[in-house]
């Protein structure tokens, strides 16, 4: 379904990205973790098309994507969530998950009717009915990233990009966020790249793990695997215990 | 015909001409739009029996809801364009001046009918505005404001560099003027009706442009433009239409003032205090409340009008600062004012209409 080869993005002298080349299957869960700043963040900004990358190539459904803009992307069936909740603040619930619909391929198609039904149906999906009034600033972190899901999630997608959903959460909260990430995996019938610090829910939600490290892919494989890999867990000694 | 009137429960139900209508009693349920649209048009009336009970001529007031209008025509389209590039443009004179000058060329060495430059004006704005649209994604905050408001200095410098055309600070006289009946206050009522027609045209296509799914997606735009992309909004073409066309519609003031004029001067549009005045009855109006225009482009013309007679020499001054503690006072406009006195309101709103 995905296919990226030899990207690299660089900012300055910095290489944020260098030179990943990786393949997701379609229907698959992929985990992607490395430490602070080794560029998964921007990984997930140059398959999204936030971000443009200086070298290599992203291929989607067979279709070369390289230089097609975010909206493009969206609109073949790439949604994301953010590291940080981005939803237009000032407006409902309701209406945030309203714009994702009308946003979306079929947006043109449907009436405001029938998109206001769309996006009920999502709240629910995500037990957020009740909060459809409540304007989005108002939210707690924890509905703010469940919006941001059911709002990706509006756009009807094929691949799901989290951007550390789990972030700002208390461990229950990150359960039920995982829980849920499954469910519409299976529900949707997604491909999923999920970036996350909290190991251990990733080690149970997904097939497999790609590991990163100062730009570079350092690890691919079964989580159970690569996480014992002594390069892995060099790169993590005092980041994390796995 | 017999009419029958019978009071109920918060209400007064009317049988007459064979039907039943219904009058909710309570202020906060009338259809204030209608009331509203019934005041406007009511305007000159109501002004023309203001001024016989104080003994004043009412030319000047009718002038006065004229250059409301004009305020009025130029702010809607502004505040479309504000919401849907999400950046406000610091230029808007500088379309009229572009509708003017061609309304006032056009009429002056070809001798074409108002009719006809109409559309010319209109065009020229929209063919302007779309080659100016990139700057709308090329540019954003400080940068995009310094590039708006380049744009008239550089046409008023123009202006006086070709003053053989554009005639400099004496404008382009001879004109052809919409309206001669050969009574003076009757012309200033017609053209009273024409830029309300204007102005109200303007009001009901931006009021739908804005409740359509465009409006919707202009909104994420206005919020932000990255969100705007993950939601799959072509953030740039919307960008690019919006100002295409809301530069098109600000040109058709200055057509108006041409053949309102019988002149065209250009300098006399193209300066800040105009700009400032435009940008007030936006900001006073409310954050993109288009109804609120309405009447904060009266309350400014107004109160422009009563401090040019009453301060003289001081009148842009008290005119300036009466303004300014407005600003400080109405944070949310004229319309923040009236919104708080509904009783329950979700902006932006749907409206589920059924087939009956």
């Amino acid at each position: 379904m995905l296919k990226v080869s030899r990207l690299t993005k660089r900012f300055g002298g910095i290489i944020a990205v260098n030179d990943v080349s990786f393949e997701v299957k379609k229907g698959e869960i992929v985990g992607l973790i490395g430490p602070n700043g080794a560029g998964k963040s921007t990984l997930i900004n140059l398959i999204s098309g936030f971000y443009m990358p200086d070298k290599g190539s992203i291929e989607f459904n067979g279709k070369e994507i390289t230089k097609s803009k975010m909206y493009e992307r969206a609109k073949m069936g790439i949604a994301r969530t953010f590291q940080n909740p981005r939803l237009v603040s000032n407006m409902t619930a309701l209406m945030n998950v309203i714009y994702a619909v009308l946003g979306s391929e079929r947006g043109k198609k449907i009436s405001l009717v029938e998109a206001y039904g769309e996006a009920m149906y999502y709240l629910d999906l995500f037990g957020l009915l009740k909060k459809r009034d409540i304007v989005v600033s108002d939210l707690p972190i924890y509905e703010l990233r469940l919006l941001e899901l059911a709002r990706a999630l509006a756009l009807q997608p094929k691949l799901l990009l989290i951007d550390e959903a789990m972030a700002g959460l208390n461990p229950a909260e990150a359960e039920s966020v995982s829980r849920l990430i499954n469910r519409i995996r299976e529900e949707f019938d997604l491909t999923i790249i999920w970036v996350e610090h909290v190991l251990k829910i990733l080690m149970k939600s997904v097939e497999r793990i790609i590991v990163m490290h100062y730009g570079k892919l350092l690890a691919d494989g079964f989580p159970e695997e690569v996480v014992k890999k002594p390069e892995v867990v060099e790169a993590y000694v005092g980041e994390e215990r796995v | 015909m017999e009419i029958k009137f019978e009071p109920r429960r918060g209400r007064l139900v009317i049988h007459a001409f064979g039907r039943k209508y219904d009058w909710i009693i309570e202020p906060r349920y009338w259809r204030n739009p209608v009331i509203g649209f019934l005041i406007w048009l009511s305007l000159p009336l109501i002004v023309t029996l203001v001024a016989s009970l104080i003994n004043i001529k009412p030319v000047a007031l009718i002038s006065t809801l004229i250059f409301a209008n004009i305020l009025i025509i130029v702010s809607i389209p502004l505040v479309l364009q504000i919401i849907g590039t999400g950046r406000v443009n610091f230029g808007p004179h500088f379309f009229v001046a572009l509708g003017g000058y061609t309304a006032a060329l056009l009429s002056k060495n070809f001798g074409i009918s108002p009719i006809l430059t109409l559309p010319v004006s209109f065009i020229i704005g929209l063919l302007i505005g779309l080659a100016l649209s990139p700057i709308t994604i090329i540019s954003r905050g400080v940068y995009f404001v310094l590039i708006t408001l380049l744009l008239p200095f550089i046409l008023a410098e123009l202006a006086y560099w070709r003053s053989d055309i554009f005639g400099a600070e004496t404008g382009i006289p001879g004109v052809e003027v919409m309206v001669h009946t050969g009574n003076f206050m009757n012309d200033l009522i017609i053209y009273f009706y024409i830029s309300f027609l204007i102005g109200f045209l303007y009001l009901l296509i931006v009021d739908r442009v804005l409740r359509s799914r465009y409006g919707f997606l202009m909104g994420v735009i206005n919020e932000d433009e990255d969100v705007a992309a993950a939601y799959g909004i072509d953030v740039n073409r919307i960008k690019v239409i919006v100002f295409t066309f809301t530069s098109g519609a600000m040109a058709v003031a200055g057509w108006f003032l041409a053949h309102y004029q019988g002149s065209f001067t250009g300098p006399a549009w193209l300066t800040p205090a105009f700009l400032i005045l435009v940008l007030l009855t936006t900001t006073l109006g409310g954050k993109g409340a288009i109804y609120g225009v309405v009447i904060s482009g009266y309350v400014i013309a107004m109160l422009r009008e009563v401090t040019r007679t009453t301060f003289g020499e001081l009148s842009t001054v008290a005119l300036f600062l009466i303004l300014l503690i407005l600003l400080y006072l109405l944070r949310e406009g004229f319309w923040g004012l009236y919104r708080k006195r509904r009783y329950r309101e979700y902006e932006p709103s749907i409206r589920i209409r059924r087939k009956t």
